[in-house]
């Protein structure tokens, strides 16, 4: 939203997003997650997993959702990854059985609700359509986009089982693009934990809540679903590159560049036109929302 | 005697809270405008921005609003405790506050259940407040 701010200011050309960590090599990704709960620590709660963990037990208590309906994430975002040759769990298909056999982290996270840690990066270059156009690659361009951020509290926090900055974010991303939750073609959403995906599409209005559990049976977001979701495998099967992980194979996806995994008729899937994206931070307390279409 | 759990770290804001607990009494600031308590510890009341508050004894009493069963633990002094819980508590004045749920098995916890405050003598200076079922 800045890069797009900077650009039609005229302050800049064109603008780099980029993210690249050895959070899997050193130990800084481990330390930023010991020091993030601060003196809650004293009790032992750490890092997002012990955040989220408590935000997914009360959804859990609010709503229908829960293991049965997480473990169609895990297993539809790995069959994604089965199609990347980058993803970290290239090859090592996942299936609800196994999902749900798979021992507890932070109850009710399984190991295969949490996300990786991974050494490397992602890059996007911003710029405006009537430059873009010149350049080698597809445009794709922002078709609507918004952000709500709800709280910095989040012990006294009323979102955690949602409504998340997510409603109020495809709100607006939605208004702008002038289209509706039926136009979209695929999401990739920050997925931190597989929670975090339920969460996210619920409140995007893809379903009503405690709906997901039907909404996701039967394969829906993984390769052939109707919606895909995820198709790089995601940061809980690729790679974790914080939102540019979702935001660059949005990209990729419409300028056609994800081989095997590409969406259309070689993954039994719809050509995509428009692709939702969102990106959130801290414990549910940050969200963006991009629409992005091929030009 | 240490028991090598984190322990946590002073600042003005929470000076006081960690001084009464370690005289066993759960205390939270009060707003003295609109007589809304508040937890965390914070200069200004985040209902009604005033900046004058007392600290006030609260019952120890509240409920679990959401928690989490630990079977890993990212921290060495927590190694002889998994599984353990930890919890947010819905303290029956209002706020809320992060805690472990004890003398439970976290198989019977859940969203909703009556607690009250217990204490863990962490060391000469520190006391954690705790909560178990009431």
């Amino acid at each position: 939203m800045h890069a797009v701010c900077a650009l039609e200011s005229g302050l800049c050309r064109y603008v780099l997003l980029s993210y690249g960590h050895s959070g899997r090599s050193g130990d800084s990704m481990m330390r930023m997650l010991a020091g993030m709960t601060g003196n809650d620590a004293v009790y032992g709660h750490f890092g997002a997993a012990g955040g989220y963990a408590l935000a997914a037990q009360r959804a859990m208590h609010e709503m229908e959702t829960g293991p049965e309906t997480w473990k169609h994430i895990a297993s539809g975002q790995r069959a994604w990854a089965g199609l990347n040759p980058d993803a970290m769990l290239h090859k090592r298909p996942l299936s609800e059985q196994e999902y749900l056999d798979s021992p507890y982290m932070i109850e009710p996270f399984r190991l295969h609700d949490n996300c990786l840690v991974s050494d490397g990066g992602r890059a996007c270059i911003l710029t405006t359509t009537e430059r873009a156009r010149n350049l080698p690659h597809p445009v794709v361009s922002i078709m609507g986009m918004g952000q709500h951020n709800p709280s910095a509290d989040l012990l006294n926090a009323d979102f955690l089982a949602g409504a998340t900055g997510a409603r109020q974010a495809g709100e607006q991303a939605f208004a702008m693009a002038q289209i509706t939750t039926g136009d979209i073609d695929a999401c990739q959403i920050y997925d931190c934990f597989t929670y975090t995906v339920e969460v996210t599409l619920q409140d995007y209005g893809f379903f009503a809540p405690g709906e997901g559990r039907t909404w996701f049976s039967g394969g829906t977001i993984a390769p052939g679903g109707r919606m895909p979701v995820n198709t790089s495998g995601g940061q809980l099967a690729e790679a974790y590159y914080m939102g540019l992980t979702p935001l660059t194979e949005a990209v990729m996806q419409l300028m056609g560049r994800c081989g095997n995994r590409q969406l259309g008729p070689e993954t039994r899937t719809k050509t995509p036109g428009i692709i939702l994206c969102s990106d959130n931070g801290a414990i549910l307390q940050t969200h963006a929302c991009y629409i992005l279409r091929r030009y | 005697m240490t028991d090598s759990k984190p322990l946590p770290e002073i600042n003005a804001d929470n000076r006081v809270f960690w001084e009464k607990c370690r005289e066993h009494v759960l205390t939270l600031q009060k707003c003295t405008d609109c007589g809304e308590f508040r937890n965390p510890p914070a200069f200004l009341c985040p209902g009604c921005l005033s900046r004058s508050a007392e600290w006030t004894p609260v019952s120890g009493k509240g409920s679990i609003y959401t928690f989490a069963v630990y079977h890993t633990a990212f921290h060495p002094g927590f190694k002889e405790e998994v599984p353990y819980v930890t919890a947010v508590v819905a303290l029956a004045e209002g706020p809320r506050m992060m805690s472990n749920i004890v003398e439970c098995p976290p198989e019977n916890v859940f969203c909703g259940m009556p607690v009250e405050v217990t204490w863990r003598d962490a060391d000469d200076l520190f006391s954690i407040p705790l909560f178990r079922p009431a």
